[in-house]
């Protein structure tokens, strides 16, 4: 009769390039072969262990948690936890480990133990090196609760280790066990083993030598193989200890700040005053009855599920934000409530909104409470540092990302790893898509040159495969914060992260989540420091005072510019592609605009959707619903699902999931390409709307769209949000595009255009833009009234490439006492080196000073020498050089080297005889052209996309003179002329124009290279993404 | 006084593509680290498919994979710059290789011996042309202008000041050697050319820039001159004994061979390298000579090794015609790294060094008969040695017991009497190269008392494998 098993050391692919097996195969393999528990003991970390914990419960076999440790200088351990206090040692230990080293290391000390540490379980994995000494440290520090640990693996000397163990045990009075050091749940996992040992070591395999294991055992062997290989007693004392092993991580219970709390106040009633406080500052003359409904009803359903300290949380951050003059934006499902925007969560007037607040929390889908808040992407890090102070290192982290391997990666590491050159291994890699999550495919590889047959290649592609998929190593996510009453470790281990300042908990979104944690989004977002920058500008220079919550909504002009796709430098809608859709969908409402963001997606577009959704919108096809539950769901967006909650509601309603599962089916949407899945999910949603009535087509159509969705639907609670700042950010280019241009460029690098592109298009509409100038410009770029009008933009020092900001504030400063009298006088009052005036010249920012750039130049460099031992004398006479003044051109290219654009000639029109005489038409002779014409166009390429949903399809925007014009290169244009196509920077192209609607495009035949006729001029371009 | 200045545009290219079958076949040279490599220099087919230098290989190749790519070797191009200063030196005696990618020499004296300079001219440009290098060659009174004219005109020879002037006057600021950062500055404040320059207050430029502008407009024009190291032949060393009378037998040919070696040995330390092979010339009245190469495995020159190594491998060889004379010529010289020796060297008088008796055995017994022992880290047995030689200390083997003698092929073993002393030690490794073993080795001990070391194959219960002994 076979006797039982635990194993006891075991490592899951958290040990990062080191275990070979997920824990879901190392559960189901421990279950066949019949092991009666299994310990994932990674390498000082709990990283993994949720994942482990969900595959014990579907596997059904017994979950030890534990980790491998290697005291420093001393002996090698695996901590087992026995119960909750001890999980809780485990976490202190592993932080305190981590903490102390750099990110992806850690030093276990033994003045860590130096306290007892009851409720864990020590197995001592002795090795040659371990001195007598550390036998008796050991065997004080953790008397009854040491094990020796034997782990035999076919060694040439498997006999005498036992023995030798066995005896040593005797001598110190140790309880032995056996254990099994599993580094895979099969055999065949040996060459990535080994593989992943070579990456670990940076080495090929074939020069890993001793590194790599001697053979394969280290597996989950069978119980007839262990039970060969140990006596009996060994095996029992594993199940003996498994035995004492009872912790669950269910058992954690997550605890939410108190501190937000007043004293003699409760959660719930503290969340109800400050909701009233919101509501009186929100509705000066009241809230409408229905509102205060709305709220009743969300406080209610917030105190029924506990979550009013994570509202009190977010309320806490915002407000502190709003206390530093932070613009900050909630959003997710959560964000867009009533209760929300009374706490100043969100900007969203209910009243604008109605729509959105069935779709709050649910009581049945039992899902945490989901709020991201975005901040000004310049100030976040303030508000980062907030919440660490606020609630300390030791209760408040960041969650931690766990970044995978992708296919080019895992190609990369593994081809390296085969030992192959350098150029191989890139070519490799080229050979995937930049984000697929499968090894390249062959017809790749062979037009790559490759021979996908070779042995090598093979080697290469099936260990790709089993890589891609694997955990790589932890980093930070962008701002989630998980908060906490508690100490954070005594709930899961904390560590470095590779920022300074930074720390992350092990465990990421998805773990937080299944364990019942609850995170804030702290994100930045470039758009909201536009915007305040602008609030500001407009309170200074406009007498205007206006909040995101008291931008006029519903502005006829604003959505009549949206429809013209007059949106550079606005939020969202700026891209080619929303561009190209804001004419078909003329946005006329607050909804459409959700619409709008939402639909020019890969998931809409993958889908399917966009098309239907258009034509139904332009009334040329009826709007249909399947059934009358359907339209209820659908009614909003015409009957085609264009949101994530919609996908999950058709589920619901029409397929009789429960609100539960259909979030289920969510998170399978967004894992389906990594894991698959999706199948059950398939069946299920079939079979339920046929159990419906709904035709077999309909289903299939439902669940392709949901595969189209994919990782990439959009939620409308998101869309919602993020339209909020799409409608402020066009009212204030419709109403206020000087000083929304200004912001925009004082704010960059964000968005979509460049200075220039932003400039270019202010002065299309109009507006004044002043040059760069010592005696006018400050850093950032200004306003300068005019009478009447919109103000001019004076070009800030900023905009100087190289300049520095602390000699630009200089200059500012400087200035205020009274003005410079020469190039010296700046010089030294603005304490200003040679380089910095020689930029100034160059800039053409000392014309008020000198003169032309040239003369600016020459009279810098003679004053530079003056500065030292003679600073302040007047400089020596000296006869007067005359210097060639520039022409147009020079100007331009110094312009454009300098500040990134140029107040004088567009470059095109400096070549406009040129261009006609190459029977170029210019983008406003276009407007006239009518459709299906074929013409000729030429223009400085500003943009070359090639967006993944487009098959193929490159969009090549050029600028001239007087705009813009779009040109469609199709696939196999693009692939003969690609020379052409990448290097030009002055492109000529030959097609046919398209124009239907508002809709204009040209459809590329032939491109030319014309880049010569520039002669130097640098436009820099935005590159395929 | 007269200079020419031969520029080579494209000396890295040329370098390589002289040596290839198919120069006109599309190539780039690349260079960066391997993470990211960057063409280096195209030649023109590579060009037409759109490469230019500077892009990434990654761009390169998702415009077209079908062009060579040869590592951009800086170490190479060095050769080929000496190669071509060896060149020179057979016109001029003074040959400069002051500027990268180019040669720099007098050819005034040499007018007289290769006739006036247009002729001269075009046998240096057929001679190269022949060496496969592209060119530009230009002649000017001083170098500095010589060098700085050949950037903008080829085959041009400027013969006083007032041509110079005209030549170089109207040449843009930024090609006439110039320091790049002053260059941007003149051209920043309108300067284009040399000449704009030139009529500039020369306290004007002296107050704003670097000495050194006002040295190199002077060097132009000649009135500084330039200081220039001159180019050195390489060294080697070839000597050669003219015997008194004809010999045939070993024995009358050690004499010679002695003083051979010695006048090595002492070569060698003048200029403190070694050596590691040289050649031996027989030369025969009227035969070919007999060449003897005599390799070593690491750089010498302790004279009396030398001899000894010469001899042993003179004497091996059977003199087929009487010799005339004995040379030696060596060119691969090494820089020598001494042995540390004991200053109180306690070592007997009959016993000879390791070295020497290495390199005896190695000359007695053949080059293939005694090799070294490289230890390599790979659980296979077979793979764990290497023959080669690895001056390296070797790293500390792993405490398991392995055999002294691993025989060539593992030989069956006759299982009756074989006792198993030890075992199994699994071993399952080198998946990676196709040769994956899947064995348990057992320690034996056959009915003669011999202690082996053998293997079976894990699934296949067949056969026990002998694979080494023992000592």
């Amino acid at each position: 009769m076979m006797q039982g098993y635990a194993e006891l050391h075991c490592l899951s692919n958290f040990s990062f390039q080191r275990g070979a097996s997920s824990a879901r195969e190392l559960f189901e393999r421990a279950k066949q072969q019949g092991y009666q528990a299994l310990a994932i003991t990674d390498e000082c970390t709990l990283a993994g262990i949720v994942r482990a914990w969900q595959a014990a419960k579907e596997v059904g076999l017994e979950l030890i948690v534990g980790s491998e440790v290697r005291l420093e200088n001393g002996p090698k351990l695996v901590l087992l936890v026995e119960n909750l206090q001890g999980y809780q040692h485990l976490c202190r230990l592993i932080t305190q480990a981590r903490r102390r080293a750099e990110k992806g290391q850690y030093r276990l000390l033994r003045e860590d133990f130096a306290d007892p540490v009851p409720g864990l379980l020590v197995l001592w994995l002795a090795e040659e090196g371990d001195t007598p000494a550390d036998g008796q440290w050991l065997c004080d520090t953790f008397n009854q609760q040491l094990w020796l640990a034997i782990e035999l693996h076919c060694a040439q000397d498997d006999a005498r280790r036992l023995a030798q163990r066995l005896q040593l045990a005797a001598s110190l009075g140790l309880p032995t066990v056996a254990c099994g050091d599993v580094h895979m749940h099969v055999r065949s996992r040996r060459a990535l083993q080994d593989t992943m040992t070579a990456i670990r070591h940076h080495l090929p395999v074939a020069q890993a030598g001793e590194r790599l294991h001697p053979n394969g055992e280290r597996h989950l062997r069978s119980l007839e193989a262990i039970g060969a290989l140990y006596p009996a007693c060994l095996l029992e004392a594993s199940l003996q200890i498994a035995r004492r092993c009872t912790f669950d991580l269910g058992q954690l219970r997550y605890q939410y700040p108190r501190e937000l709390v007043p004293q003699g106040q409760s959660a719930k009633s503290w969340l109800r005053a400050l909701t009233e406080e919101g509501i009186s500052q929100r509705w000066p003359e009241g809230a409408s009855a229905k509102t205060l409904e709305q709220i009743d009803n969300e406080l209610e359903l917030i105190s029924d599920l506990g979550y009013e300290s994570y509202f009190l949380t977010v309320h806490d951050i915002v407000r502190f934000a709003r206390s530093r003059s932070i613009l900050c934006q909630g959003r997710g499902s959560a964000a867009n409530s009533a209760v929300c925007f009374a706490l100043g969560i969100t900007e969203i007037d209910p009243s604008r909104m109605n729509m959105l607040f069935e779709r709050f929390l649910s009581r049945e889908r039992n899902e945490p409470p989901d709020i991201d808040v975005d901040f000004e992407h310049e100030r976040r890090e303030e508000v980062l540092q907030y919440v660490f102070q606020r609630y300390g290192r030791r209760r408040a982290a960041l969650t931690a990302v766990v970044s995978s391997y992708h296919g080019a990666g895992a190609v990369r590491d593994v081809a390296k790893a085969l030992g192959l050159p350098p150029d191989q291994v890139n070519a490799l890699a080229d050979c995937c898509g930049r984000w697929s999550d499968e090894a390249p495919p062959l017809e790749r590889l062979r037009e790559g040159g490759f021979d996908p047959d070779s042995p090598v290649l093979r080697r290469v592609l099936g260990l790709t495969q089993q890589l891609i998929g694997f955990p790589r190593h932890l980093s930070q996510h962008p701002g989630g914060f998980v908060i906490c009453e508690q100490p954070l470790d005594t709930l899961v281990p904390v560590e470095n992260a590779a920022m300074a300042e930074r720390t992350i908990i092990q465990w990421d979104k998805d773990d937080l989540d299944a364990v019942g944690l609850l995170k804030v989004d702290i994100l930045a977002l470039g758009m909201l420091s536009a915007i305040r920058r602008c609030f500001d500008l407009l309170r200074r220079h406009r007498h205007r005072d206006l909040t995101l919550a008291t931008v006029p909504s519903e502005d006829p002009a604003t959505y009549a510019m949206i429809s013209r796709a007059d949106t550079i430098g606005v939020f969202q809608i700026e891209s080619r592609a929303q561009m190209s859709m804001l004419p078909r969908l003329k946005p006329k409402t607050f909804y459409d605009l959700v619409i709008e963001v939402a639909i020019v997606r890969p998931g809409p577009i993958q889908g399917g959707m966009v098309h239907p959704y258009l034509r139904r919108r332009n009334k040329e096809e009826p709007e249909t619903y399947p059934s009358p539950k359907l339209e209820a769901v659908l009614k909003r967006t015409l009957g085609i699902p264009l949101f994530q909650e919609q996908v999950m509601q058709i589920a619901i309603v029409a397929a009789d999931y429960t609100p539960g599962e259909a979030d289920q089916l969510r998170r399978s949407m967004a894992a389906w390409k990594r894991h698959g899945g999706l199948e059950p999910h398939r069946q299920r949603l079939r079979a339920g709307m046929l159990n419906n009535g709904y035709s077999e087509a309909f289903a299939a159509q439902v669940f392709e769209q949901i595969k189209g969705f994919g990782s990439y639907g959009f939620p409308e609670s998101h869309a919602a949000s993020f339209a909020l700042l799409t409608y402020a950010s066009c009212w204030l280019k419709c109403h206020e595009p000087a000083a929304f241009a200004c912001a925009l460029i004082n704010s960059w690098p964000m968005g979509f255009y460049s200075p220039d592109q932003i400039l270019q298009d202010a002065r299309r509409h109009h507006l004044q833009i002043r040059p760069v100038d010592v005696t006018a410009s400050d850093w950032d770029c200004s306003l300068e009234p005019i009478d009447g009008q919109q103000p001019a933009i004076r070009m800030g020092l900023r905009m100087i490439s190289g300049f520095r900001e602390d000699e630009g504030r200089r200059i500012e400063k400087a200035r205020q006492g009274a003005g410079f009298r020469d190039i010296a006088d700046l010089g030294e009052r603005a304490r200003l080196d040679s380089r910095a005036q020689e930029l100034l010249a160059d800039a053409g920012a000392l014309r008020q000073l000198t003169g032309h750039r040239h003369q600016a130049r020459w009279d810098v460099a003679g004053v530079e020498k003056q500065l030292g031992l003679f600073a302040g004398a007047s400089s020596p006479q000296e006869e007067a050089v005359q210097l060639p003044a520039p022409s147009v051109g020079e100007d331009l290219y110094a312009d454009y080297a300098s500040v990134g654009t140029t107040l004088g000639p567009h470059p095109l029109a400096l070549l406009r005889d040129q261009l006609h005489a190459r029977r170029c038409r210019s983008s406003q002779e276009l407007q006239a052209v009518e459709h299906g014409r074929n013409v000729s166009v030429a223009g400085l390429v500003t943009g070359r996309q090639r967006p993944g949903t487009a098959s193929g399809v490159t969009f090549v925007t050029l600028e001239d003179e007087f705009g813009n014009i779009n040109v469609v290169v199709w696939r196999d244009l693009a692939e003969r002329q690609r020379q052409v196509l990448v290097n030009s920077r002055l492109l000529k192209v030959d097609g046919r124009w398209e124009a239907v609607g508002e809709v204009r495009h040209l459809i590329a035949g032939r491109l030319s290279d014309l880049t010569p006729l520039l002669a130097g001029i640098s436009v820099r371009s935005r590159d395929f993404r | 006084m007269r200079w020419v200045c031969i520029v080579f545009p494209q000396l890295a290219l040329d370098g390589v593509l002289r040596q290839r079958p198919e120069p006109e076949q599309p190539l780039a040279l690349l260079a960066g680290p391997p993470q990211r490599r960057v063409l280096q220099t195209v030649n023109a087919a590579a060009r037409a498919l759109g490469l230019r230098p500077g892009q990434s290989l990654t761009a390169a190749h998702a415009l077209t994979k079908a062009f060579a790519c040869v590592e951009y070797d800086p170490v190479e191009i060095d050769r080929c710059q000496q190669l071509l200063a060896a060149w020179a030196y057979g016109f001029s005696s003074q040959v400069s290789v002051f500027y990268p990618r180019a040669l720099l020499f007098e050819i005034e004296s040499s007018l007289g011996l290769f006739g006036p300079w247009p002729l001269l001219e075009a046998r240096l440009r057929e001679e190269l042309t022949d060496l496969g290098f592209r060119h530009r060659i230009v002649a000017a009174p001083n170098p500095a202008a010589a060098r700085v004219l050949a950037n903008a005109y080829d085959s041009l020879a400027v013969a006083d000041a007032e041509g110079l002037q005209q030549a170089l006057g109207p040449m843009p600021i930024d090609r006439v050697g110039i320091d790049p950062q002053a260059a941007t500055a003149l051209s920043r404040m309108g300067l284009r050319t040399l000449a704009q320059v030139q009529a500039l207050p020369r306290h004007t430029l002296a107050r704003r820039f670097d000495a050194g502008l006002l040295r190199h407009l002077d060097a132009l024009t000649g009135q500084r001159p330039l200081a220039l190291d001159f180019y050195q032949p390489p060294d080697r060393f070839d000597l050669r004994i003219e015997l008194n009378f004809d010999v045939q037998s070993h024995q009358a040919l050690l004499f010679p061979l002695r003083r051979l070696t010695g006048d090595l040995a002492a070569f060698l330390c003048g200029r403190d390298s070694g050596v590691q092979r040289f050649a031996l010339h027989l030369e025969h009245c009227d035969a070919p000579d007999s060449v003897i190469t005599v390799g070593l495995l690491s750089a010498e020159r302790e004279p009396s090794m030398l001899f000894e190594l010469a001899r042993g491998r003179l004497e091996q060889v059977l003199v087929a015609a009487p010799v005339h004379a004995l040379r030696l010529l060596a060119e691969d010289l090494p820089v020598f790294v001494p042995q540390r020796q004991d200053l109180f060297d306690e070592r007997p008088q009959q016993t000879l060094p390791w070295a020497q008796l290495r390199e005896r055995l190695r000359a007695r017994l053949g080059d293939e008969a005694v090799q070294g022992l490289r230890f390599h880290a790979d659980h296979r047995p077979e793979c764990a040695w290497l023959p080669g030689s690895d001056s390296r200390v070797c790293p500390p083997l792993s405490p398991v017991q392995r055999p002294g003698w691993l025989l060539n092929e593992p030989t069956l073993l006759a299982e009756q009497g074989v006792q198993i002393l030890l075992g199994p030690e699994r071993i399952e490794s080198g998946w990676w190269d196709g040769a994956d073993i899947r064995r348990d080795y057992y320690l034996v001990r056959t009915r003669a008392g011999q202690q082996g070391w053998a293997y079976r194959t894990v699934g296949d219960s067949a056969g026990l494998w002998l694979q080494g002994w023992f000592a």
